[in-house]
């Protein structure tokens, strides 16, 4: 009896030093966190850029380049496509930024307004709930004009804090494996072949999920350009700007239920903004090629180009986003479904291991 | 003038990396490779160290790649629930196994154990996958030997086979 006596007591003290390391170790993470976010954001879009880049070095590699030269054509070509693409759009967005606000000092919303009451004396003859109407309208566009400064600034603070990023991403795509085999060489022999088969799985599983994301990404943002281009054509020019518009579509698609919502956004406020006689119906064919964008998507692309072994729950997706954007804001928001899909496939791949390897 | 200190450090390293690539020049997974392919061999195998009586592997887990040994021995165990183990063979050192483990995932067929304490040199799957489409011809010349060596052993099975049923024909008649 004194012996399971004291066996217990070696249990409950074990368990007690257990307990306290893991709360330890998460105060330590909230306590450190708000130092390392941004070197951390860095990282991290760096390592997505590793994972996008690495399959073009290898390609290259595997046509007998050397891998060094191949990271620095890759890098250079990518860099140049980047600087290309901001070049010819910044100053257009900075031509609309000027255009809108000067619409908006020229009261476009107390056009709005008035033709809201208008169109509620007329039809409903009820002042007080065409008031209400326009004091929402109101209220939901300066709301909404406020979060859009608060995300460019947050894009903005993230770009300046990300010119690093190109030199720590040549070093991840060059030393990837120097750094994995550095990893795996300081497990212990009991854990090395798991350990071994889960690291690859996992990298295999995520590059494919990245790519395949990104991939996803960047048709959604040609079709939707595409789509913003003939409404343009039809209805003279109501959306300006619509290949920054159609970008940032595809690159609000990568958060599954939400996304598209708020690729839709930009093109409908610019369409609101720009006023032309016949907004209603441009409203409507804005809505229509988005909503078509989205079935195109869900019918053949990204069946095609996405793994399904991260589907999410739509509640999921909401909270990993809320998460997300509570931690580093707008980024955080964007970068929360594929970090939680990556922590999904890193626990499947784990379980796996647990399963199938004897580790007693 | 160097620092000796480096230079001792250098020769040391240069010394070990040769004794490696003497070692799977010896394999004849690799006995077709140049010093610069062997180099790049080099580069992505795993060197680990086993004390006595510690698993390589289990019989069983998921087959992940090739050993070679460098010093040392190991023991190829049958194990089975309910029986004793089975020793099946003694491999010392420069001896290699688990090769088929190479071309799939198939559950490991024994178990190996280490019969001293051991470095063993590891070459697995993956990283050879990466080096097939990275390194075509490399890898195509790691391919072709490896199935020369499956090649020769399925022959020798094949007329061990023959020797056996021509031998039980004889008892039975």
């Amino acid at each position: 009896m004194d012996d399971y006596a004291f066996q217990l007591y070696n249990h409950i003290v074990k368990m007690f030093w257990r307990v306290f390391a893991i709360l330890l170790g998460i105060a330590v993470v909230i306590v450190v966190f708000p130092y390392v976010k941004s070197v951390l954001v860095m990282f991290v879009f760096a390592l997505l850029l590793a994972v996008l880049l690495n399959p073009v070095v290898d390609f290259l590699e595997s046509h007998g380049v050397h891998r060094g030269l191949a990271i620095l054509i890759t890098m250079l070509l990518i860099i140049g496509i980047i600087a290309f693409t901001v070049s010819r759009i910044i100053p257009g967005i900075i031509s609309a930024v000027e255009s809108l606000s000067s619409k908006l000092q020229s009261n476009v919303i107390t056009d709005l307004n008035k033709r809201i009451e208008t169109f509620f004396a007329v039809h409903f003859n009820n002042a007080e709930l065409a008031r209400n109407v326009t004091s929402k309208v109101n209220e939901f566009g300066l709301k909404l004009l406020g979060n859009m400064a608060e995300f460019f600034k947050s894009v903005g603070g993230f770009l300046a804090s990300v010119a690093i990023v190109p030199f720590v991403t040549f070093f991840i795509i060059k030393d990837i494996r120097i750094f994995k085999r550095e990893l795996i060489s300081k497990i212990p022999n009991k854990y090395f072949e798991m350990s071994l088969n889960v690291l690859q799985k996992v990298g295999h599983q995520v590059s494919k999920y990245i790519q395949g994301q990104a991939t996803d990404a960047f048709i959604v943002g040609c079709l939707s350009v595409l789509g913003l281009f003939i409404i343009n054509q039809v209805f003279d020019n109501p959306v300006s700007q619509f290949v920054f518009i159609g970008m940032i579509a595809g690159v609000a698609n990568l958060i599954p239920y939400l996304g598209p919502i708020v690729g839709a956004v930009p093109a409908l406020l610019v369409a609101i903004l720009s006023n032309p006689p016949n907004l209603g119906v441009v409203l409507l064919w804005i809505v229509i090629t988005f909503v078509l964008v989205q079935v195109i998507d869900n019918s053949f692309v990204s069946p095609m180009v996405v793994s399904k072994s991260v589907d999410m729950h739509p509640l999921t997706v909401v909270i990993v986003v809320i998460i997300g954007g509570n931690l580093a804001g707008a980024v955080g928001m964007l970068f929360a479904v594929p970090v939680t899909g990556i922590i999904k496939v890193t626990a499947t791949e784990v379980i796996w291991g647990l399963k199938n390897y004897q580790l007693n | 003038m160097g620092n000796p200190i480096w230079e001792v450090v250098q020769f040391r390293k240069k010394r070990t990396d040769e004794d490696i690539f003497k070692i799977l020049k010896n394999v004849p997974t690799f006995s077709e490779l140049n010093s610069k392919e062997l180099s790049e061999v080099e580069k992505i195998i795993h060197r680990r160290e086993y004390k006595k009586g510690e698993p390589i592997f289990r019989m069983g887990d998921p087959g992940l790649g090739m050993y070679i040994i460098i010093t040392g021995s190991v023991n190829i165990i049958e194990e089975r629930e309910g029986e004793s183990a089975t020793t099946l063979a003694v491999l010392k050192d420069g001896a290699f196994f688990g090769d088929l483990a190479l071309l799939d995932e198939s559950p490991r067929s024994a178990s190996v154990i280490a019969g001293e304490n051991s470095e063993i040199l590891g070459f697995f799957r993956p990283d050879f996958l990466d080096l097939l489409y990275r390194k075509p011809r490399l890898g195509i010349k790691i391919l072709f030997s490896l199935s020369k060596v499956i090649g020769e052993r399925l022959r020798r099975t094949n007329e061990q086979l023959s020797a056996l049923k021509a031998n039980e024909g004889y008892t039975n008649g």
